[in-house]
């Protein structure tokens, strides 16, 4: 399935080679929001917070065709 | 004969106002190994020095700058300096951080501390030039902006590059919630400046030629080696040198971590745009808040044309900007950066200002405030105009300006009727930009902070649960953070306490806390410590002088008559949010916020009643005396 994916600030990275150029990526049918984090390759242990379709999801959520997510990583600056 | 200390200039400054007279001072070398230094040594002496119940505004307040082992240039990290006092604002215990030069030169003139006692018949600031120590006029420099006295302090002196720590108009006018500035930093919180103008002392500026010698000079090499690795390595130092405090702006929105409309909400939705706006039209670069730093998170930001047009400056900070966005539920970022601008030019705290300006902004619409006092303006939650004339009257303490010049809590008071509830803050402190319905351990941590609800302390309990960041805490009884669901909570009130006790030691150690952010552990302070000063500190060490020392700041507050009534939050910042992406989450209430509280009791060793320290854990901690 097809999914779009916007990644902010220290997770930008991740999407090189892995995010095509109109942010969509293709995953398998009932990938969760945690599977889709390590299809990109980002470690276990960095706190995300996804947004799908700009409501906040938690990372067990499982994704379907033509959603949008959006996942951020808190620097934790005050 | 005195031992001689490795590692401290082993003097602190006490200077008295009234006499213009000053003494060096030898520190007690079995002092520093309990305290350290910073917020610890502070604590110390503040709470033997001070007698309950004084006026913070009088002069039997003291000002302590205290600098940590680790200030230093050439430590990550070590561009810091701590203002420790009585706080005018909460009446409890008061400090307030800043980055710069400030702290490094302050050692480099030979002194660990300054400690400023009694008040100047006429306005004076203080030049400290290694033991050369000035009482010089400052009449003319009265009413004159932060930059206009750094600038004409430095033409003074001949000398563009002493560092200069002043307070600004605010200060002046005894303004609560006024600041005490480093160039475009400010020691923010607590109302450190108003304590500064209540004793006539505009400035101090400090210069110096001493160096600090290290008991093991090849072990502290490795051990710097080892923290500028971290911090090399570290993908959290990037991004703080990439997007600064700032980056966190869309991410918190997204996580609810986003207290917006005086706290109504903890989600807007407007994050992302906002920074995006910020982003292409206002930075300009990044920058170091002192000499060296390998992380320069600071951003140079400006607005280049337009009523809210501001010059390049250096400010453009998450918290800053959130209080003048979210807060007062502002879309226009140009106004937000020339407030936020404004509030570092009169010495006042970006946070406070903009909590005080949401909550007089909640009172008008509910009709609490006469319209005597508003004289025309209009109080609507978003008008931009607003912002940039409500800054200029608190700090002028015009019309309205004059009663929300003393914080929520004081200006609640003053409107009456339901006032109250509309003002967010614990133990008098507004609630800074990180909201507890996101994480639950922030609610401890915002109950339970000793100086009230402040943006650097609580932070731990927002990165732990919602980023994942266990600052190496694990060994000490942390659970792993991947383990552990943000919204839980049983169990926080006890992570609360093991994390207070490590994440304190940045600002006693005279360091900034960024840098644990960034990966450095307490085993890795204790290595460097210990070939700086000789001893033989581990981690485990370090994390007692933490608990120590918060311990110490609990009892100046139940001297001062604090208690578990004072360790409450805001109902706002439990209740489900009025609107936004969290409006219909269940699980962002806080259900039992006094079991968490209990918890957190049980787990300091505290009268759970009460709420003050028991005579065994006092015992324990050698403060029983």
């Amino acid at each position: 399935m097809k999914i779009k994916v916007k990644l902010y600030t220290i997770l930008k990275k991740y999407s090189k080679g892995k995010v095509l150029e109109d942010n969509t990526i293709i995953l398998h049918e009932d990938t969760t929001l945690q599977g889709l984090s390590r299809s990109l390759s980002i470690p276990d242990n960095i706190g995300i917070i996804f947004l799908v379709n700009n409501s906040p999801q938690g990372k067990e959520f499982r994704l379907s065709e033509g959603e949008e997510v959006k996942m951020f990583s808190l620097i934790c600056g005050g | 004969m005195p031992e001689n200390i490795k590692g401290y200039t082993g003097k602190q400054l006490r200077i008295s106002l009234n006499d213009k007279s000053y003494k060096t001072e030898k520190i007690d070398t079995q002092v520093l190994k309990d305290y350290l230094g910073g917020v610890g040594y502070a604590a110390k002496i503040l709470y033997e020095e001070l007698n309950k119940g004084i006026d913070p505004l009088s002069p039997d307040n003291k000002i302590i700058f205290a600098t940590g082992p680790l200030t230093s240039y050439r430590v990550p990290g070590g561009g810091s300096i701590e203002i420790c006092f009585k706080s005018p604002l909460t009446k409890g215990w008061g400090e307030a951080r800043c980055g710069g030069n400030f702290g490094p030169d302050m050692k480099k003139a030979g002194y660990d501390f300054l400690i400023i006692e009694d008040k100047a018949t006429e306005p004076v600031y203080l030049l400290i030039d290694d033991n050369r120590i000035l009482f010089k006029d400052a009449s003319h420099l009265l009413r004159k902006t932060v930059s206009e006295k750094t600038r004409m302090i430095r033409e003074e002196l001949e000398d563009n590059d002493i560092s200069i720590m002043c307070i600004g108009i605010a200060g002046e006018n005894l303004v609560n919630i006024a600041t005490v500035m480093f160039e475009g930093r400010a020691a923010g919180r607590c109302g450190g400046g108003a304590v500064m103008g209540s004793k006539n002392l505009v400035a101090v500026a400090v210069k110096g030629s001493g160096k600090i010698v290290a008991e093991n000079p090849d072990d502290y090499n490795i051990a710097l080696k080892e923290l500028r690795n971290v911090v090399k390595n570290s993908e959290i130092a990037k991004g703080f040198r990439e997007f600064g405090t700032m980056g966190d702006m869309a991410g918190n929105d997204a996580a609810g971590d986003w207290p917006t409309k005086n706290w109504q909400a903890n989600n807007w939705g407007k994050g992302e745009e906002l920074f995006d706006y910020y982003s292409k039209h206002n930075f300009i670069k990044n920058e170091m808040c002192y000499k060296g730093c390998p992380i320069a998170c600071g951003r140079i930001a400006s607005v280049k044309e337009g009523k809210f047009k501001t010059p390049a400056h250096d400010g453009a900070e998450y918290e800053s900007l959130s209080a003048f966005t979210a807060f007062v539920f502002n879309k226009n970022m140009d106004a937000a950066i020339h407030s936020s601008y404004l509030c570092d030019e009169y010495g006042i705290d970006t946070i406070s200002a903009g909590a005080v300006i949401a909550f007089a902004m909640e009172c008008y619409e509910n009709g609490l405030i006469s319209k005597k006092y508003i004289e025309g303006l209009d109080l609507s939650w978003g008008n931009a105009d607003l912002l940039p004339v409500l800054v200029e009257k608190i700090s002028k303490r015009e019309g309205i300006g004059d009663i929300l010049a003393d914080g929520v809590l004081k200006a609640a008071k003053k409107i009456g009727k339901k006032a109250e509830k509309f003002a967010i803050h614990c133990k008098g402190l507004e609630g800074p930009a990180h909201d507890s319905r996101s994480g639950k351990a922030l609610a401890v941590t915002y109950g339970t902070a000793n100086r009230g609800m402040c943006h650097i302390h609580p932070l731990e309990g927002m990165a732990y649960d919602s980023g994942k960041f266990d600052f190496g805490m694990i060994p000490y009884g942390v659970p792993d953070p991947n383990t552990v669901d943000r919204w839980d909570e049983k169990g926080k009130g006890k992570i609360v306490k093991i994390l207070q006790d490590g994440l304190i030691m940045p600002d006693v150690l005279g360091v900034c806390k960024f840098f644990m952010y960034a990966g450095v552990t307490l085993e890795q302070y204790a290595r460097l410590l210990s070939s700086f000063t000789g001893w033989n500190l581990e981690g485990k060490d370090l994390v007692r002088i933490g608990e120590r020392t918060n311990n110490l700041q609990r009892l100046f507050n139940t001297r001062e008559g604090f208690s578990k009534k004072d360790d409450s939050i805001p109902d706002r910042a439990k209740q489900r949010p009025l609107f936004g992406a969290y409006q219909d989450e269940d699980r962002c209430i806080i259900k039992n916020y006094e079991g968490m509280l209990k918890e957190y009791y049980e787990a300091r060793g505290w009268d759970t009643e009460t709420g003050i320290p028991t005579k065994e854990k006092l015992m324990e901690l050698e403060l029983d005396e």
